[in-house]
Order: C-alpha cells, then sequence, then structure tokens
C-alpha cells in the first residue's frame, strides 16, 4: 500500500512535469502560450459551423445548426489529433525514457491528457460565446454531456493505447491512419443523431463506441429538442477491451525499444 | 549494491538476431570504482542502458540495491529542442528536488552562464558534459553510470569533477565506459573487459588495461 502510494506520487510528478515541457517545446512562451492548444478546435468548430448554417439554415430536425455542429466538431478535432499525436510518441520521446521514473505510458497519458484539455476549454468558450449570442443551448442535463464527453474520450484514450506501440512496429499504420479516421466520421456520431437514420443504419452506429458518447453528450446538451438513443456499455465494455489490449503491446513493445 | 543476473540482450539485425550481451554475472559494490573496457560495439553501452534502465534486457534481470544515476552520455536525458534551465527545471520536478537549490547548483558547476538560457541542442559535447554531470551531482546518487562523456571536459571540468566525484563523494560508486586508458587509471580501482559478449572482471586496473590493449 505504502510502496503504491509512492509510486503514484512519482508518476503523478512526471505527468505533471511531461505535460509542462510538452506546451513549452510545443508551444512556446510567446504570444498567447499554451492557450493555442485550443485554438484549433475552436476555430474548426465555429467555421464549420457557419459554414453549415449557410449550406442547411439555422435549423436541423429543431435545433440549431451551429451548436449542433461545434457539439460534434470539437469532440472529433480531440479524437483525431490525439490519434496523430500517438504516432511514434515512444521513439520521439526516447531521451526521457533515461530516467527511470518515466513510463512509456505517460507520453500517452501526457498528449492526450492535453488534446482533451485543450477541447474542453474549447468548447466552454464557445459555449459561453454562443450563448451570449443566442445561437447555442444552456445544457439541459449537464451530467449527461459531461458524461458523455467522458465515455466518448475514454474509447479515443483506449485507442491511443494501441496506436502508439502498433505505430512503432508498422509504418504502414502512419499513413493509413489520416484516411482511416477520416473514413470513420460517419461512425463518430459528428453530424447526425442516431434518431435521423433509417433502422438498419441505426443498428450499426449503435456498436460505435463513439456514437453512445456522442448521444449522450447531445441530449444534455440539447435535453428533449433531441430524441437520443445510447447504450453505456458499449463505450465501457468497448474501452475496457482495447485498453487490455493497448497495455499489453506498450508492454512488449518497451521491452524491445531501442533508445539512442 | 547493483547486481547485474546473466544479463542477454538482443538487438534486430536485418532478419536475424544479434546478440550484444550473452551472460553477464557483476555487481557494483558501494564505493566501488569500476572501469568499464571493451572495443567499440562490444556492449558497453548497451550494459550501462541495461543497469540504468534505459533499455530492457532480452532475459536476465538487473537488481537496483542503490539509487543509481541515468546513464551520462551525450545524447540521452535531454531535451534538445529546451534550455539548459528548462531541461534542469524538469529534471528537478521529476526527481522532486527543489528547483532554486539545482539551479544554483548548475550555475556553479557548469559555469556556462548565459548559455543556459539557450536550447541544448547547440551546446558543444563539452557544454553537454558539463550540463550532464551539475544535473546528476545535483540529485545525489549512490552510483554514477558515466558513458564517455568524462573525456570531453577540459582541465578545469576534469579538475571539478575531480573534486566533486573523489573528494566530496568518496563513498558513491560509479562505472566509467572509457577508450581513455587516463581517465580509467585516474578514476577507478577495478576494471572490467567485455569482449563477444562475455565479461572478464579484473582487481587489478592495470592487469585490466593491458588485456584489453591486446584485443
Amino acid at each position: 500500500m505504502e510502496r503504491a502510494l509512492r509510486a503514484w506520487r512519482i508518476q503523478q510528478r512526471v505527468i505533471v512535469a511531461l505535460m509542462i515541457r510538452e506546451l513549452t517545446t510545443r508551444f512556446g512562451r510567446e504570444n498567447i502560450g499554451f492557450l493555442w492548444i485550443m485554438a484549433e478546435p475552436l476555430l474548426f468548430a465555429t467555421l464549420v459551423g457557419v459554414m453549415y448554417s449557410y449550406l442547411i439554415g439555422d435549423q436541423e430536425h429543431g435545433v440549431g445548426v451551429i451548436a449542433f455542429v461545434a457539439s460534434g466538431y470539437i469532440p472529433l478535432t480531440v479524437m483525431r489529433n490525439a490519434f496523430g499525436r500517438c504516432v511514434n510518441i515512444f521513439v520521439a520521446n526516447g531521451s526521457l525514457l533515461y530516467h527511470r521514473q518515466v513510463r512509456v505510458l505517460d507520453f500517452v497519458i501526457v498528449r492526450f491528457m492535453i488534446e482533451m484539455i485543450g477541447g474542453m476549454m474549447a468548447y466552454l468558450v464557445i459555449g459561453t460565446i454562443f450563448v451570449y449570442l443566442n445561437i447555442f443551448p444552456v445544457p439541459a442535463h449537464i451530467g449527461y454531456l459531461l458524461a458523455g464527453w467522458f465515455l466518448y474520450m475514454l474509447f479515443a484514450f483506449s485507442v491511443c493505447l494501441v496506436i502508439a506501440p502498433a505505430s512503432e512496429t508498422s509504418e504502414v499504420l502512419e499513413k493509413l491512419l489520416p484516411v482511416t479516421v477520416y473514413i470513420a466520421i460517419p461512425l463518430s456520431g459528428t453530424f447526425n443523431m442516431v434518431s435521423w437514420l433509417t433502422p438498419k443504419a441505426r443498428e450499426v452506429v449503435h456498436w460505435s463506441p463513439f456514437v453512445n458518447g456522442m448521444e449522450m453528450m447531445r441530449y444534455g446538451l440539447f435535453g428533449d429538442a433531441v430524441r437520443p438513443y445510447f447504450d453505456v456499455t458499449v463505450p465501457l465494455v468497448a474501452s475496457a477491451a482495447t485498453a487490455v489490449v493497448g497495455l499489453a503491446m506498450c508492454r512488449r513493445i518497451r521491452r524491445t525499444l531501442i533508445v539512442e | 549494491m547493483i547486481s547485474c543476473i546473466n544479463l542477454k540482450k538482443n538487438y534486430r539485425s536485418g532478419h536475424g538476431q544479434k546478440q550484444v550481451l550473452k551472460g553477464i554475472d557483476f555487481a557494483i559494490a558501494p564505493g566501488d570504482r569500476v572501469g568499464l573496457l571493451g572495443r567499440n560495439g562490444a556492449g558497453k553501452s548497451t550494459l550501462i542502458k541495461l543497469i540504468g534502465g534505459v533499455e530492457m534486457p532480452t532475459s536476465g534481470k538487473v537488481h537496483r540495491g542503490m539509487t543509481c544515476s541515468w546513464p551520462l552520455c551525450f545524447h540521452g536525458g535531454f531535451q534538445g529542442s529546451l534550455t539548459g534551465y528548462d531541461n534542469a527545471r524538469f529534471i528537478a520536478r521529476i526527481y522532486g528536488r527543489d528547483y532554486a537549490t539545482m539551479r544554483q547548483f548548475v550555475e556553479d558547476f557548469t559555469e556556462l552562464g548565459r548559455q543556459l538560457r539557450t536550447p541544448v541542442k547547440t551546446y558543444s559535447s563539452g557544454m553537454r558534459a558539463r550540463l550532464a554531470f551539475a544535473l546528476s551531482l545535483a540529485i545525489e546518487f549512490d552510483c554514477y553510470l558515466i558513458d564517455e562523456v568524462i573525456m570531453v571536459g577540459d582541465a578545469n571540468f576534469q579538475a571539478k569533477c575531480h573534486y566533486e566525484l573523489f573528494e566530496k563523494r568518496k563513498d558513491r560508486a560509479i562505472l566509467i565506459a572509457s577508450h581513455s586508458t587516463e581517465s580509467i587509471r585516474e578514476f577507478c580501482k577495478r576494471t572490467v573487459v567485455l569482449n563477444d559478449g562475455h565479461m572478464t572482471e579484473f582487481d587489478n586496473v592495470e592487469e585490466g588495461l593491458a588485456t584489453y590493449q591486446a584485443l
């Protein structure tokens, strides 16, 4: 118990140090510094939202288009960036493995956390400004919104645990990843609710952990204006299974990792 | 005490495996001063990395009964894009040390002055050696692992290392991999020679050096 507690404290220290280091190397100390982490999701969500509102109109299926697109796009950018950031993460950070308390798992945790916190900050900023402009609803059930967000992120993180070690052994993965993520957009629930689909399509997307998380978030945000279909067991079971595979792969790759 | 038990390390080479270490049994006692000798590619750096926990052995175990520094060498342990100060801050954080004390020691020991504000990738190897030594001395380990890096320093740096490692820290153990017979004679009490994946130990420095030179 004592030992576990000490190990936990060391790991906490390492994660904080790695996070600060990552933020300074990536964003520097000039101008807005680490606030840049929310710039990308912020701009993406706003601009795509505005673009859609011209293409489709202000409302779609009874909810505001900008709010709908923004609420879908922020988690998507977090997921996409986190996947991309995990590629070749071990070799790129190899020089830090000289310090025994730094674990390969810490690299994945840190990069994922940075993307996720950036996304949450962007969500909060967009939400606040848009609520003020009256184009975004005040969340109907904040609990569902948060729970959905964390389920979505939990699955994204477990996939990162697989991508990071897999990218060290296979170079093909790095090239295929962007395409795969793009193709998977319909399975992420970004641009539509399950209830808008045909029953057949519903059965398919029901198995996507991202869709379940997204449906929860949308229900939390829009309340009874939408009709959600979700089942928390899908993302929970899928995340647990993926994480187990990912952790085993991380462990295996660490044994043969060559550190310059 | 740090003990290596039947350490083996393979690296992939092409389709096959190359066995660099073929079963090393070796121990470093507190206060031990060991010179690690061997030709280029004999596995000196590999052994130091395994002892330091940077890479994992293919089989066998490293048992660390005392605290052990990270391997001090030219490229590892630093983040090249960060400044000397940022690296010091990072290391202070992960080892849970007070940064102000660390900073003071690094400034005094390295004498790098304003250079500490520039990224480490712009440093010469001598400057890197100074920084690596300063950081690990500031943390205080029972055993220091030194891979080559000591020889690149100038006379002033050598004198400082001598003072810090031999007068102030007489009780610490060190393992030095080096091709410089002078530093081995100066710093070590015994030697081990790596050849063809096997290790031979010599209680006497001169005997080890003679064996190494005959390789």
